[in-house]
């Protein structure tokens, strides 16, 4: 994978017997690891992208101290399976973009531990050919007054196969929880498939949850709109599938890393 | 500059169109008016190439080529403009990027070098006032959230924009408030050249007070039944189609 950005961004070393500290704005990149802690102590703040260009099995588990912030990515550019579990402290905040590009197994299960906490997860797959992805997310909302809100597409051409798992789990102590969920998937062919399973599971009373999910066609009407302006049927496809996955990549929390997924994203929708 | 002829035009085998004849020319504007169901939305979308619809009797000529022969996106690159009368709406894809793209694949297809970003920035905010449209909303997504009147506004931004020689208005005027619909009006009017020709499709009289319509056309059925000038937009406002209907019958 040719990516410009990505090539010039500093590997990050992690010392194994101590947390992060500080707050760093840097864009680190970390490749394939195998296996991940990251432990950020309180208000420390990282910015990490995870690249996946091999087709092995991981496991990153992720720690956020008080109002620890934690900007993360994983790009799979390999039908990589990982596990990312987080836990998080008071008033934290995870912004965590999982980008599928070719294919891949993505568990996410974040833990909302301290009150204040807030996660936001998003996902995207960009299928082609025969390749499949799995996206899971799990959000437990385990204590009071904790923020989560998650948003993952999905497309699919050739006979790819996504799928999407989500749940958000409200523990009966945690009220005032504000949770949002919600899944939009695009088919681009005939042959291709989208699962998708969104699920509450609420034991509070005094909650905000939403969910919701979408499976949908290129829009056709939109496709003439645009050829009426001079745009040819290859252009106008593209223009609308730009449409539907840049601006769930531009919110993945840092200016650098959103420029290295986009150019990641934008190869990858040339394909399809 | 357009001429058609016995043009038959059918919808899942149902014609609609039924013998058109109507030649534009350079400088002129025609009215197209006719009770609800007579086939102007199908003559525009004919027109402009929308493949819903088969073609499958007449000829259509513009600039002195077969249009029927084109594509949708050459159709609009040699200067056909179909102004939507319901404007689709594209998430995620801002106007400003939408019609960058636009315009400069309209100057390629012309031979021409693409715009620089300071040219189109400074076009882009020239056009805009031609129909009071706030530039911030060519950073939003394509009609997207946009009023009635503003999908309106930016059907007539995008006209302005690409500078057709033949634009096609359908129902440019419906659902618009009486402020709009004079923003609206006046910008045709302005875009307005010797060197070009705008046909409105039109139900209500009160726009041709705005844009003057050198001919006047009655659709129904799928054909031309009557062409008078401006007067006749008048007569219809007061007295129906009826009288003309029953003289067909």
């Amino acid at each position: 994978m040719q990516n410009a950005i990505l090539e010039q961004l500093p590997t990050l070393h992690i010392a194994l017997d101590r947390p992060i500290e500080g707050r760093s704005e840097q864009l680190y990149r970390v490749d394939d690891p195998s296996c991940l802690e990251l432990k950020l102590a309180a208000d420390a703040r990282l910015k990490l992208l995870v690249v996946r260009s091999q087709a092995a099995t991981s496991r990153v588990q992720i720690e956020l101290g008080e109002r620890a912030e934690l900007v993360l990515a994983e790009l799979f550019v390999a039908d990589a399976e990982t596990t990312v579990e987080v836990q998080q402290g008071a008033e934290s905040r995870l912004q965590l973009t999982s980008l599928q590009l070719g294919g891949g197994v993505g568990r996410y299960v974040v833990n909302l531990m301290g009150a204040y906490a807030e996660s936001r997860v998003n996902g995207l797959f960009a299928l082609g050919g025969a390749e499949r992805s799995s996206l899971t997310i799990r959000t437990n909302h385990q204590v009071a007054d904790c923020r989560s809100y998650s948003e993952v597409r999905g497309l699919a051409g050739g006979e790819a196969v996504g799928r999407f798992d989500g749940m958000v789990y409200v523990a009966p102590d945690a009220q005032r929880t504000d949770a949002f969920q919600q899944n939009r998937n695009m088919l681009l062919s005939e042959k291709a498939r989208i699962d998708t399973k969104p699920q509450l599971e609420i034991y509070a009373d005094d909650v905000k949850c939403s969910h919701g999910a979408t499976v949908g066609q290129m829009d056709q009407e939109a496709i003439y709109y645009l050829r009426q302006r001079g745009l040819d049927e290859q252009q106008a496809r593209r223009l609308q599938l730009t449409g539907f996955a840049d601006d769930l990549v531009m919110r993945c929390g840092c200016e650098e890393m959103c420029a290295a997924l986009l150019e990641a994203l934008n190869a990858k929708l040339n394909r399809i | 500059m357009l001429k058609v002829t016995n043009l038959h035009a059918t919808v899942d085998g149902k014609e609609i169109l039924r013998g058109i004849n109507l030649e534009v020319k350079s400088g002129e504007v025609h009215a197209i008016m006719g009770p609800n169901g007579s086939g102007k939305s199908t003559l525009a979308s004919v027109l402009a190439g929308n493949e819903k619809f088969e073609v499958t009797e007449g000829s259509v000529e513009f600039e002195g080529e077969d249009l029927l022969d084109l594509s949708i996106e050459d159709r609009a690159r040699k200067g056909l403009f179909l102004g939507f009368q319901y404007p689709v709406e594209i998430p995620g894809v801002t106007m400003a990027n939408f019609m960058k793209l636009a315009v400069n694949e309209q100057r390629k297809f012309r031979g021409e070098e693409p715009l620089t970003a300071a040219e189109y920035l400074k076009m882009m905010r020239e056009k805009a006032k031609i129909v009071e449209l706030d530039t911030k909303m060519t950073s939003r997504a394509v009609n997207e959230g946009f009023s009635g009147g503003e999908k309106k506004k930016n059907e007539i931004f995008q006209m302005a924009m690409l500078d057709p020689k033949l634009a096609i208005l359908d129902e440019t005027d419906s659902g618009l408030d009486i402020d709009a619909l004079r923003i609206v009006a006046t910008g045709v009017t302005k875009l307005h050249t010797e060197q070009n020709a705008t046909v409105v499709i039109t139900h209500y009289q009160r726009l041709l007070d705005y844009i003057v319509p050198d001919y006047v056309h009655v659709l129904y059925k799928g054909r031309i039944i009557h062409t008078g000038d401006k007067s006749l937009a008048l007569k219809l406002e007061k007295e129906g189609y009826d009288w003309l209907i029953n003289e067909q019958q």
